[in-house]
């Protein structure tokens, strides 16, 4: 793909507003590596409301597609905005591979880093 | 970097008058036009040209034949939206090759899945490539380990390296296949739609001219569709090419993150087609309607059509209100019907009026297979309502029939068959399940059900038990082996069915409960939830049935997810202890 032609987009007044408008574009970008308890707080805040009734609470070994009551859209779109919060892109080959809110705050981690 | 133009300076506007993908890029590729790939922030990330797409396709064919891949061979593609699919598909296409595009997983925790579909589709299509992007380079390895027919694998790095000999181009001509479709059938059984450059041209014809969306020079395509789904790889790239209009790209999920971006493409770059099943409609308007920019303008929005789910009027309806204001013009939805079995397109409503609706007694539709005139069009109880999906595509033929394949009159309830140009010569190596759909005279057995309406379909739904989820095709059978696979209730002891209530289709899964007390039988049904999301990426409504009770079965002694269905809606199968159900979007 090295001919391909990147660049910046001249900036149009649509685009604007829609930066503007989008909670999720200029949200915190940390400097520094995030901590493991800023990601795990950061995950289990976004994953609460999927809570089950029977209260049992979300820890590192809860299985997110199982023992959660959250669907595969509401799913993605948590992984997009920890993205966004953490700046960091998880390729969807590890997506896949991610059971566990654990494996997931690893993930997290461990690309943080790397930036 | 500035924006690729709508139209082209000096080479002629042709509208589908070619014998093949070679031919139409070709020939496109000497004007100006081509794609563009955005970011979900509405970044442009990459341009091509036709020019260079064809291009960068010489070469990649050159070092295809060079590896002395044979002509005929299958290269199988993950078919993500990114320039490295136009190399590969269309390199296939002057190679000779036929591509294979398959989907990229989706979702957390979702691999064991994605390498099973993976194995079953490389056995299907006996590929002997398989290339995608570098992130999935490992999973093509881990898949391909035991087909030793597989002689290369890997991302974009895969064909880059070999080495780029003189040899001739060999391009697919108008005699030979041109793809292969996996649509049909279940993962278990995947079933690959043999795709003809004969009947892709002529589907294209239909779906350009007067009788589809009549393109017209200045016109302009904006899609976020799947490539690996016909709607997206036919409808948004194969149509838009043969009539060499530039296309603006998004992901899916980009369009599942920011819906908002597809339409401020469309306001932004003055696009006049842009097409999507009724629930990215839906998405768009529910999450789209917190992020809109004052001076969206989706005036030059002349072709917003609609296919590959049920067409739903109640969300257009919502998405018409909501972006009125902003220049949306109602009368451009244009509601359509077809399947990968006829490349794409089979029926489109006329342009300029908008969705139609057909309301009828439910009672009648589904005691007597009537479509009546409901008494009460209002009255939701009482009253179904449809939309018309317009007239069968010039030489082309649509028939109703029941069961003993007496051809049905207006308004009488049966299967669709269709015959004509665009029909698939048959499944992939699959001749028995290719005599199951098609008879020796041509006509193929959609396996939908609908009625006539003055010469107009209206889909009521299947006769097949596939489910579709957001104009996905999801097999019954694929959800109950992800239960059964892990032994979470014996064989037979599930029965996955959508419940269709007007507004869309919910997937329900009813699983024999062997298990007693409440905890339980809660975590039973957290189970089999779980194992349906993480194998086939669906959502469903978990019931218990009581082992006294069991599943209902066939005479032949198979499972009736239909009697299944009407036991559910009867009230007859048990919500999980403390709800399960999944909370709401």
């Amino acid at each position: 793909m090295s001919d391909v032609q990147t660049g910046s987009l001249p900036l149009r007044t649509a685009q604007n507003m829609i930066v503007e408008n989008d909670d999720f574009a200029d949200t915190l970008v940390a400097r520094r590596p995030p901590s493991r308890g800023e990601v795990m707080a950061e995950i289990c805040r976004q994953l609460e409301p999927f809570q089950t009734d029977d209260g049992a609470a979300i820890t590192g070994a809860t299985v997110i597609s199982k023992d959660l009551s959250i669907d595969s859209l509401a799913v993605m779109d948590m992984v997009m905005d920890l993205e966004d919060q953490f700046d960091v892109s998880i390729p969807m080959n590890v997506v896949a591979e991610i059971h566990t809110v654990d494996e997931l705050a690893d993930t997290i981690l461990s690309l943080s880093a790397r930036r | 970097m500035t924006l690729l133009p709508t139209r082209n300076s000096q080479l002629a506007f042709s509208r589908a008058t070619f014998r093949s993908v070679p031919e139409m890029l070709d020939y496109a590729a000497r004007g100006e036009t081509g794609v563009t790939f955005y970011t979900a922030r509405g970044e442009r990330l990459a341009a091509l040209t036709w020019c260079e797409i064809r291009d960068r396709a010489h070469v990649v064919a050159r070092k295809l034949i060079g590896a002395g891949f044979a002509r005929g061979d299958r290269l199988l593609i993950t078919a993500d939206t990114w320039p490295g699919f136009f190399d590969t598909f269309f390199g296939a296409q002057y190679a000779g090759m036929l591509p294979v595009p398959v989907s990229i997983p989706v979702g957390i925790g979702g691999k064991e899945a994605y390498l099973e579909q993976l194995r079953r589709q490389f056995a299907a299509s006996g590929a002997v490539a398989a290339v995608g992007i570098d992130d999935l380079a490992g999973f093509l390895a881990e898949a391909a380990a035991e087909f030793p027919d597989l002689r290369l694998h890997g991302g974009v790095g895969a064909i880059d390296s070999l080495p780029e000999k003189p040899v001739d181009l060999r391009p697919l001509g108008p005699d030979d296949d041109c793809y292969i479709q996996f649509s049909s059938g279940s993962t278990r059984h995947p079933h690959g739609v043999r795709i003809q450059q004969s009947a892709l041209m002529a589907n294209l014809a239909g779906i350009t001219g007067p009788a589809g969306l009549d393109v017209v020079i200045g016109d302009r395509a904006v899609s976020w569709l799947p490539l690996y789904h016909d709607m997206g790889l036919i409808g948004f790239l194969m149509a838009p090419l043969s009539s060499q209009l530039s296309i603006d790209y998004l992901t899916p999920r980009d369009f599942a993150r920011r819906p908002m971006q597809w339409l401020n493409l469309i306001s932004r770059n003055r696009a006049s087609i842009a097409y999507s099943p009724s629930f990215g409609y839906d998405l768009a308007t529910r999450r789209g309607a917190m992020q809109v920019p004052d001076d969206l303008d989706l005036s030059t929005w002349r072709v917003a059509g609609i296919g590959g789910d049920m067409v739903r009027a109640e969300v257009l309806e919502r998405f018409a209100a909501a972006f009125e204001p902003k220049g949306f013009n109602r009368s451009a939805f244009i509601p359509s019907y077809g399947m990968a079995e006829v490349c794409l397109a089979i029926t489109f409503c006329p342009h300029g009026t908008g969705f139609r609706t057909d309301t009828v007694d439910r009672a009648a539709l589904g005691n007597e297979q009537r479509a009546v005139p409901a008494a009460d069009s209002a009255d939701a109880q009482t009253a179904r309502r449809f939309v018309v999906c317009g007239r069968v595509l010039p030489g082309h033929q649509l028939e109703v029939r029941d069961e003993s394949g007496t051809v049905l009159g207006d308004r009488q309830v049966g299967r669709i068959f269709v015959k004509g140009p665009s029909i698939m010569p048959g499944y992939f190596n699959e001749p028995e399940a290719s005599h199951a759909v098609l008879s020796k005279d041509g006509w193929l057995d959609t396996g939908d059900l609908g009625y006539l309406l003055d010469g107009e379909i209206v889909v009521t739904g299947r006769a097949k038990d596939l489910i579709i989820v957001h104009g996905r095709n999801v097999w019954p059978q694929d959800i109950e082996w992800a239960i059964e696979g892990r032994r979470l209730v014996k064989t037979g002891d599930s029965a996955a069915f959508s419940v269709d209530s007007g507004e869309g289709e919910r997937v329900v899964v009813a699983v024999v409960a062997r298990v007693s007390g409440d905890e339980a039988r809660a975590e039973l049904a957290r189970d089999v939830a779980g194992a349906v999301r993480e194998a086939v990426v669906v959502d469903c409504e978990v019931v218990l049935v009581p082992p006294a009770l069991g599943l209902p079965m066939t005479s032949s002694g198979k499972l009736s997810r239909a009697r299944a269905r009407a036991n559910y809606l009867a009230g007859l199968y048990a919500p999980p202890p403390s709800s399960t159900k999944p909370a709401a979007a």
